[in-house]
C-alpha cells in the first residue's frame, strides 16, 4: 500500500478550505491525525461540510464515495482521506 | 451463549444488510447489493398529507419487511418469523433460538439501541439487526451500521422490540429456516428488475414511482404553509438530505447501491447493457446527491431566499425525467 505524501495531505487541506470557504486558518495548525468532526482540530466540520467534501473529492480526484458508512470512515481525518485517495489511485474501486 | 462462526459485516442498509448476513451465515454467498436488487428495493414515494406524518415526507426504498418477503419468493429461501404480544415470551423465544446456535434478525426502535451515541438516536421503529448471543444480561448484536459487534442490555433490547407507535415492531424476530438446493440467480435478478421497473414506471398511484418524484417537485413549493416558521421549514428541508444520505441508504437514496447491483447483475446474467445502465445510474445518483447538498445548505444557513424552493422543485423534476428514461431503458434491457 502506498503511503500518502505530505504533498497530497496539503492538497486535501487546501481542498477543504477552498470548498468550505474557510478563512483565517493556518494550514500548519491542522493536525493530520486528529478527528475533523467533533474533536479539537483547528478544522472542525459538521455533517453538511461532510457532504460538501465528499462531492469535492469526487470532482477533484474522480473518486465517488458512494456508501455513507465508508464516507464516515474516510473523512474522519486528513490522514484517512489521504490514505483513501492514495489507495484508490493505486487500486480504483469506485 | 454465543452463536458460533457468525461473521459480522458492515452494510449500507440495515434491512438488506441483516438479510445478507443471515443468508451468508446459512452458507449462501450473496452480496448486499444483490439482495437489494433482487428484492426490488429501489423505489420512490412522496407523501404530501398523511395522518402518520406531521409534515410532508418521502421514501426511497420499498416498504420495510418487503425485502425479506421478496427475497423469499425470488430465491426460494425461507425465513421463520415470530411476533409477540408478551415481551416475556418474546425474550424466551429469542434466548431459545440463540441457545440453538441460530443468529436471529430483529426489528427494533433504533432509539433504544444504547450502543448508538445519544445524539444520533432517533425513534425509527423499522431498524433491523442480528442478535448473535447473550451473556448474563447482555445481548451481542450485529448492527450493520457499526464496524464491530456491540453489546446491548436485555432491558434496552426489550424496549426496542416492543416500542409502540407507528409500525411498532411487536417483538418481531426472524431467522433463516431453509435454503433451496439450487438458486436460479438469472431468473431472480430479472424478476427483481422487472418489478422495480413496474413500481417506478407503471404503478397506478399518483404519489409513487416516477410520478411520486414529479409530485414531490410540484408540491415542495407548498411546504411553507405546513411550517410554523422559517426555523421549522429549514429543518424539514434539511431532512431531505438525511433521508437521501444519512439513513442507511447506501448513498443518493439507494441509487448507488442499485447501480452496484446492476453491475453485478450484468456479470451474472451476461447482459452487458446492465453494466452500462449501472454507470448511468451512478450519474443519476450524483444528481440526487446535489439535491442532498442543496437541501442541507438551506437547513444549515436557514437561507430560504425567494427562489430556493423553486430551484429545488426544478431539480426534482429533472431527477424524475432522467429516472423515467433510465427505467424505460432498464425495462427494455431485460426483454
Amino acid at each position: 500500500m502506498t503511503e500518502p505524501t505530505q504533498e497530497l495531505k496539503l492538497e486535501i487541506k487546501n481542498l477543504i478550505i477552498s470548498t468550505l470557504s474557510i478563512e483565517n486558518i493556518n494550514l500548519d495548525d491542522v493536525d493530520d491525525e486528529k478527528p475533523l468532526f467533533g474533536g479539537d482540530n483547528a478544522l472542525t466540520l459538521d455533517s453538511v461540510d461532510a457532504i460538501e467534501i465528499i462531492m469535492a473529492i469526487q470532482r477533484t480526484y474522480g473518486i465517488r464515495i458512494a456508501d455513507q458508512n465508508l464516507a464516515r470512515q474516510v473523512i474522519g481525518s486528513i490522514n484517512s482521506i489521504a490514505r483513501f485517495i492514495a489507495e484508490q489511485r493505486e487500486n480504483p474501486t469506485s | 451463549m454465543i452463536v458460533q462462526n457468525f461473521n459480522h459485516k458492515m452494510a449500507a442498509h440495515c434491512e438488506s444488510g441483516t438479510i445478507t448476513s443471515l443468508l451468508n451465515h446459512g452458507g449462501l454467498n450473496i452480496t448486499e447489493p444483490l439482495v437489494f436488487g433482487i428484492a426490488s428495493g429501489i423505489f420512490f414515494g412522496y407523501f404530501h398529507k398523511m395522518k402518520s406524518f406531521a409534515f410532508p415526507t418521502f421514501i426511497v426504498r420499498n416498504k420495510p419487511g418487503q425485502m425479506r418477503t421478496n427475497i423469499e419468493k425470488r430465491l426460494g429461501v425461507r425465513f421463520k418469523n415470530y411476533d409477540f404480544k408478551d415481551p416475556v415470551k418474546g425474550q424466551q423465544t429469542l434466548d431459545q433460538l440463540l441457545q440453538n446456535n441460530i443468529p436471529t434478525g430483529a426489528q427494533v426502535d433504533f432509539f433504544y439501541m444504547d450502543y448508538v451515541p445519544s445524539w444520533e438516536r432517533v425513534h425509527i421503529n423499522v431498524h433491523f439487526l442480528v442478535v448473535t448471543g447473550k451473556t448474563e444480561n447482555k445481548y451481542t448484536i450485529s448492527d450493520a451500521y457499526f464496524p464491530q459487534m456491540v453489546e446491548l442490555d436485555a432491558d434496552s433490547l426489550e424496549k426496542g422490540r416492543f416500542a409502540g407507535g407507528n409500525m411498532s415492531p411487536k417483538g418481531f424476530i426472524f431467522h433463516l429456516d431453509k435454503l433451496p438446493a439450487d438458486i436460479d440467480y438469472n431468473k431472480a435478478i430479472l424478476k427483481g428488475i422487472s418489478k422495480a421497473c413496474f413500481y417506478m414506471l407503471k404503478i397506478p398511484i399518483p404519489f409513487l414511482g416516477i410520478r411520486g418524484i414529479r409530485m414531490f417537485g410540484k408540491k415542495v413549493v407548498e411546504w411553507p404553509k405546513f411550517a410554523r416558521d422559517t426555523e421549522h421549514l429549514s429543518h424539514e428541508i434539511m431532512k431531505i438530505n438525511i433521508l437521501l444520505e444519512d439513513q442507511g441508504t447506501g448513498g443518493a437514496g439507494f441509487r448507488f447501491m442499485y447501480a452496484t447491483f446492476l453491475q453485478q447483475a450484468a456479470t451474472i446474467t451476461g447482459k452487458p447493457q446492465l453494466a452500462e445502465l449501472s454507470a448511468e445510474l451512478m450519474k443519476i445518483g450524483d444528481g440526487w446527491r446535489e439535491i442532498s447538498l442543496f437541501s442541507a445548505r438551506i437547513g444549515k444557513n436557514r437561507d430560504l431566499g425567494p427562489d430556493k424552493l423553486k430551484q429545488l422543485s426544478e431539480m426534482l423534476y429533472d431527477r424524475a425525467n432522467v429516472e423515467e428514461r433510465f427505467f424505460k431503458s432498464l425495462s427494455q434491457a431485460i426483454k
